[in-house]
């Protein structure tokens, strides 16, 4: 058949195209980030003269590499819960509750996402600026929250919408207390909503550029804007390749887990019927 | 009680919603004073045009607005027709269909500014491609790439980025067409092209609208791309408004009239080329 032959030459043709953008930059990345600090990789060499871990150590030992993961990796997790907490009331009234003015809100949720994120990094730094507010953590802190509630609303009201009425109300007919019908109605269906919206949030967190590098500066990084300082103006490969490993393998591996979970969030699952 | 559960569900609303609309107000609105005199940290405070004035005076932030605005469209027009025809090509499963749109979609997972890096490393002076290119004896000496003056980089990049969101969208409309509608318009002898026209994209408009808007937002808005891909001559309307507030007298003030501007390029520029695209499958459908 022509038409099968014909999708065997697409689908190699695409195969190839992602090797080239994909697979080959992130082995080149790979390879600047262990070129040896002593045998420095000069064109025209096809490939670096010597291998080692030692830039990799100097990046952690001459900058403040130790010092920018512990302030993303502290700031995203306060952002997921602030996040949570926040959004949960908000999608249980998307949910679960019908009241005139529904659907103008839910978009209205969306404002964040088409406001650019340098006006808003600059106008909210202006903004803390003017409130003589000077707490860099808690600025990103707020900010972060607020621009990532959208998403974590979103996903927690689609997992709202899915607790089945009937087993809130079989819960209370046998008598069961409130806490005792979220324990039985509701948490086993919010369960992998809850965790994806941490997780995305925390991800969102960890990547956020504009607001981060715009409040921090100078002093407070974050992974991205200690990968920015060795782009732009001063290039220094080797240890941009070290930080751009660092920044997309944990959140790659994290949005796979975060795969797996929203499969999982079938509710004829978790529900145990149909 | 109706009226009871009404107030109820704004009540709780207000740590969600109200708080986003709270912050975004008060960053719109620091925006829009500043830009009209008032809320200076040195200096007088009070209204006025004087910013305006001399900011829509500047050449610069003209070239940095056309600029943007050429990179934001492109951009977006650029990542729909390239997603189109993968969508429809995945719209079925098929011997590694699952492969290849995991594939397609993994640049959403990697970050802007590693995309950036990425990018630069593959075709720097010493980078991948210029080796590639030398070694197999099609140039002698090695091509300057970086930071092209015409942007190519900068929209390459976007699209990278930002095709496989136009895929996530598109594929998922096009996967709710059914077949049934299909094969109708195949039976009254329509060819690919005009089931593309006609039954496809109107269908199909609303999510390809969506991803032209965000992306339009997303691209008229860039900072990092440009900074570290982007043409040195020419600034991104961020690039120019963060700069602008770093070194000039007014610098906040000079911000906030190019913020406002960026503001408005994103909002009325997206809308527009929205309403473009509709009219374009309006007429495609006659």
């Amino acid at each position: 058949m022509k038409g099968h032959w014909f999708n065997r030459v697409l689908i190699g043709l695409l195969l190839a195209v992602c090797f080239t953008w994909l697979v080959i930059p992130f082995a080149l990345a790979m390879l600047w980030s262990l070129v040896d600090p002593n045998h420095p990789w000069s064109y025209p060499e096809i490939l670096p003269p010597a291998l080692s871990l030692g830039r990799w150590i100097e990046v952690w030992t001459t900058t403040s590499l130790p010092q920018t993961l512990v302030n993303s990796y502290a700031l995203a997790p306060s952002v997921a819960i602030c996040a949570l907490l926040l959004a949960t009331p908000t999608a249980y009234a998307f949910g679960r509750l019908d009241f005139p003015g529904k659907g103008p809100a839910q978009i209205l949720t969306l404002v964040p996402l088409v406001m650019p994120g340098f006006v808003v990094a600059i106008f909210f730094s202006s903004l803390l600026f003017s409130l003589g507010f000077y707490s860099r953590f808690a600025g990103i802190l707020i900010g972060h929250t607020v621009m990532f509630l959208p998403f974590a609303i979103r996903i927690l009201t689609v997992s709202f919408a899915l607790v089945r009425q009937d087993l809130i109300d079989a819960a209370r007919d046998m008598g069961a207390s409130p806490w005792a019908v979220f324990r039985a109605a509701y948490l086993p269906v919010l369960r992998p909503g809850i965790l994806a919206a941490l997780i995305v949030v925390f991800i969102l967190s960890i990547e956020e550029f504009a607001l981060a590098f715009i409040v921090g500066a100078p002093d407070f990084t974050t992974v991205p804007t200690i990968l920015y300082s060795y782009l732009g103006y001063n290039f220094i490969r080797p240890n941009a390749a070290v930080v751009s490993l660092i920044l997309v393998v944990p959140n790659v591996l994290l949005m796979l887990l975060l795969e797996r979970l929203l499969k999982g969030a079938n509710p004829a699952s978790i529900t145990g019927k149909g | 009680m109706k009226v009871r559960q009404t107030l109820l569900a704004y009540a709780l609303l207000l740590p969600g919603l109200g708080l986003i609309l709270v912050f975004m107000a008060f960053v719109l609105g620091m925006a829009i004073s500043q830009s009209l005199g008032f809320f200076n940290f040195s200096g007088e405070s009070g209204f006025s045009l004087r910013f305006w004035e001399t900011m829509l005076a500047d050449h610069q932030l003209w070239r940095s607005f056309w600029y943007s605005l050429r990179v934001a469209t492109l951009s977006a027009i650029l990542s729909v027709l390239l997603a189109y025809p993968l969508a429809l090509w995945l719209r079925k499963p098929f011997a590694w269909s699952g492969t290849i749109s995991a594939l397609l979609k993994a640049p959403l997972l990697v970050h802007g500014l590693v995309a950036a890096f990425l990018y630069i490393n593959f075709i720097s002076f010493q980078g991948f491609l210029n080796l590639a290119l030398v070694s197999t004896g099609l140039i002698e000496r090695p091509l300057r790439m970086q930071n092209d003056a015409n942007g190519i980089g900068v929209i390459f990049l976007q699209v990278w980025k930002q095709m496989p969101f136009a895929l996530l969208l598109l594929t998922g409309a096009v996967q709710a067409i059914g077949d049934d509608i299909l094969d109708a318009a195949r039976d009254l002898g329509a060819n690919a092209w005009q089931r593309f026209r006609k039954v496809v994209v109107p269908l199909t408009l609303r999510a390809m609208q969506g991803a032209i808007i965000l992306i339009f937002i997303g691209a008229a808005g860039d900072f990092s791309f440009q900074v570290v891909a982007g043409p040195t001559n020419v600034n991104s309307l961020s690039q120019f408004m963060y700069r602008i507030q770093e070194t000039s007298v007014d610098g906040w003030n000079s911000a906030a009239v190019v913020a406002v501007l960026l503001m408005a390029t994103a909002l009325v520029g997206s809308v527009l080329l929205a309403g473009a695209v509709q009219l374009l499958s309006r007429l495609g459908r006659a």
